[in-house]
């Protein structure tokens, strides 16, 4: 772990692991941001819980002088006013937080749980990634059939697109954190059986749908406008962004997502999924929330222990087919 | 009103700080790339430090007042000129209805002015802010650049008379050069844990060009073969300069492969590159004047103890206690 001194002044302060607790790094990022690292750079979703949970515990401690938090996979963002928060101070307070934020298994995370209509290797996507293998790469290796889907199957070892499909409506995803654009969430398969990766594209895609929905390593991402992009796509949903604020579910404001919320995949017809967007914009749809239900960190450790057999059996699945599989 | 007659290179609505609190939902603040040259604007025509004016990049600017007001155009020279006549930076000025003011392009030094009128330019809030956020297309006025034929609309303006003849005093108007030294501290991201300290000497002791390819976004520098202290990212990604994705503080330097990228007023909130330096917000605004292609920046590494004190002095600086009546 980087400790504080003369040959690392980067880091402001730093707390060792300690039971439960993974070690803690405090950061400079400039006179008005501080970042906040948990743990070692692995993909832990328990460590994003953690963070969850001191978000919620810096909500409540109400300090003044911080600005915002922006939580990430294991690290958090602070901005603050350090004229009026001496950044010592800050760390002071935060480490204090250390010792009240309950042990990840007691946590339980405010969530909320969204259904999204999906319509899995739609005519939109399909048309972007046609033009892509017409103008930028004739021989892209995870075009098959004109979709990226079945290359999806293929580097994951599974059957074929409709396997892919199953995957991917059998677990809720994981919102770890927002942003690099307006409303864009970085989403995790809450049930490891189903965590499917994949390589990115090679060069990057020029042209992507709005609401176009893709993987790229284990993250799966929603497009909240038409843009570029690298991620091997599978499906696209109804709008997770709208300026125009069309729909009651963007009466707060344009973007729907927040960091914690959970996704559940609704399979759809393209027919179906067109009539859904229509009535998303003239103000009828009801966008499918729950609020207010918390993930209970411990029940889902419990799980995830149940299913660990399953989860090395596919990961050893995954391994054996990515052997044959051209990356992009 | 503020008819525009032409709307220049790119000419935006802008609000200070900006769009605050939206991070965590992927929304960078947006707001001046100068925020000392627009604050001093707003200064100079009565109204608060943060009120809408506009940023005028490069130059271009043409457009016709319909109402009595105070004007103030502070930052870069592009030749002002109200019905012709040249105007002076700095100093605040009346309008009178049909008066037109002309801005050429930036000649020497410096990339960004400032146009402030008493009374605010009267665009909606959008998210809590008047700023034009450039990548969504919202907030400031349609959520774009102004063009020919848009008619803003100005905020009541009162005390006009009062209001004019009002000037920073002249030894406080910043120096525009083509070589420019700006603060930063090292972080969060730098020696021993990604780059070596021999990677952070040179970043600090450098003069770094300024890309011709930056914009609101992000001001590129060159490219650099640094020696970085990993062989790989890891679970991250293959190079070095990857990270698992983290929020990016507003005025970061983040190391894109071998490419340094600040990133500014419009830029990502979040992403898996490294940023080795940040900016210190008292010296944020010399960005905003840096013209690509040609200026050249030295970074200056300073303590959070300096850097809380430049912050003082210059929220002190832009105050009443700085204006004068030439």
């Amino acid at each position: 772990m980087p400790q504080a001194s003369r040959v690392n002044p980067s880091v402001i302060d730093t707390l060792h692991a300690a039971g439960e607790r993974p070690a803690v790094v405090y950061r400079y990022a400039g006179d008005r941001f501080l970042l906040l690292e948990y743990g070692e750079m692995v993909l832990d979703l328990t460590m994003n819980f953690r963070i969850f949970g001191l978000n919620e515990a810096i909500k409540r401690a109400d300090i003044d002088g911080v600005i915002e938090t922006v939580p990430a996979l294991r690290s958090m963002l602070i901005q603050y006013d350090s004229l009026r928060l001496p950044t010592r101070e800050l760390v002071e307070t935060l480490k204090k937080l250390e010792d009240v934020i309950p042990a990840v298994d007691n946590l339980s995370i405010p969530s909320r749980r969204l259904e999204l209509p999906m319509a899995f290797a739609d005519q939109w996507t399909r048309s972007d990634i046609e033009r892509y293998v017409k103008y930028t790469r004739q021989d892209a290796p995870n075009v098959i059939n004109g979709h990226n889907i079945e290359y999806i199957a293929s580097y994951n070892g599974l059957k074929d697109a409709e396997e892919v499909v199953q995957y991917l409506c059998a677990t809720e995803w994981w919102n770890a954190c927002i942003g690099f654009w307006p409303g864009l969430p970085f989403m995790f398969p809450l049930d490891p059986r189903y965590a499917i990766v994949t390589p990115k594209y090679n060069p990057t895609r020029p042209w992507t749908p709005e609401g176009a929905v893709g993987i790229g390593g284990p993250c799966v991402a929603i497009y909240p406008v038409a843009s570029p992009g690298g991620y091997q796509l599978f499906g696209r949903t109804i709008p997770i962004f709208d300026l125009q604020q069309r729909n009651p579910a963007f009466k707060a404001n344009p973007i729907l997502l927040k960091p914690a919320d959970r996704i559940q995949w609704v399979r759809v017809t393209d027919d179906e999924l067109e009539a859904i967007r229509a009535r998303v914009y003239d103000g009828t749809y009801r966008y499918k929330v729950v609020e207010y239900e918390a993930l209970n960190v411990k029940a889902y450790r419990r799980f995830l222990d149940s299913v660990k057999d399953a989860v090395a059996a596919f990961q050893r699945r995954q391994a054996e087919a990515v052997k044959h599989i051209p990356i992009p | 009103m503020f008819e525009v007659l032409e709307g220049g290179i790119q000419t935006t609505v802008q609000d200070f700080p900006g769009r605050v609190g939206y991070l965590a939902l992927g929304t960078y603040p947006a707001g001046p790339m100068d925020h000392f040259a627009f604050r001093v604007a707003n200064l100079l025509v009565g109204n608060s430090q943060g009120t809408a004016a506009l940023e005028v990049t490069v130059g271009g600017l043409k457009a016709r007042f319909h109402d009595r007001r105070v004007l103030a155009v502070t930052g870069a020279d592009m030749h002002a000129t109200l019905n012709g006549r040249p105007l002076r930076l700095w100093e605040s000025v009346g309008v009178e209805p049909g008066d037109q003011l002309e801005m050429k392009t930036v000649k020497a030094t410096g990339f960004r002015a400032y146009v402030a009128v008493s009374g605010a330019f009267d665009v909606p809030d959008y998210m809590g802010s008047r700023a034009t956020f450039t990548v969504g297309g919202f907030g400031g006025f349609e959520g774009r650049g102004l063009k020919k034929g848009d008619r803003v609309p100005l905020g009541r303006g009162d005390g006009i008379d009062r209001l004019i003849g009002r000037r920073l005093r002249p030894s406080l108007r910043p120096p525009y050069a083509s070589h420019w030294e700006i603060e930063a501290m090292r972080g969060p991201q730098a020696d021993p844990d990604y780059l070596t300290p021999a990677d952070m000497e040179f970043f600090f002791s450098h003069a770094w060009k300024v890309d011709r390819n930056s914009n609101r976004m992000g001001v590129r520098l060159e490219s650099h073969k640094w020696q970085w202290a990993r062989t790989s990212g890891g679970i991250a990604g293959g190079h070095p300069s990857n990270i698992l994705d983290n929020g990016y503080a507003v005025w970061t330097v983040n190391v894109c492969g071998d490419q340094p990228i600040i990133l500014v007023a419009d830029g990502p909130s979040l992403g898996g590159f490294i940023c080795n330096a940040t900016l210190v917000y008292a010296s944020t605004w010399k960005v905003g004047q840096l013209v690509p292609g040609r200026d050249t920046i030295t970074f200056k590494e300073v303590t959070i103890e300096e850097a809380t004190q430049r912050a003082r002095d210059l929220d002190a600086t832009i105050s009443e206690r700085s204006i004068d009546r030439g």
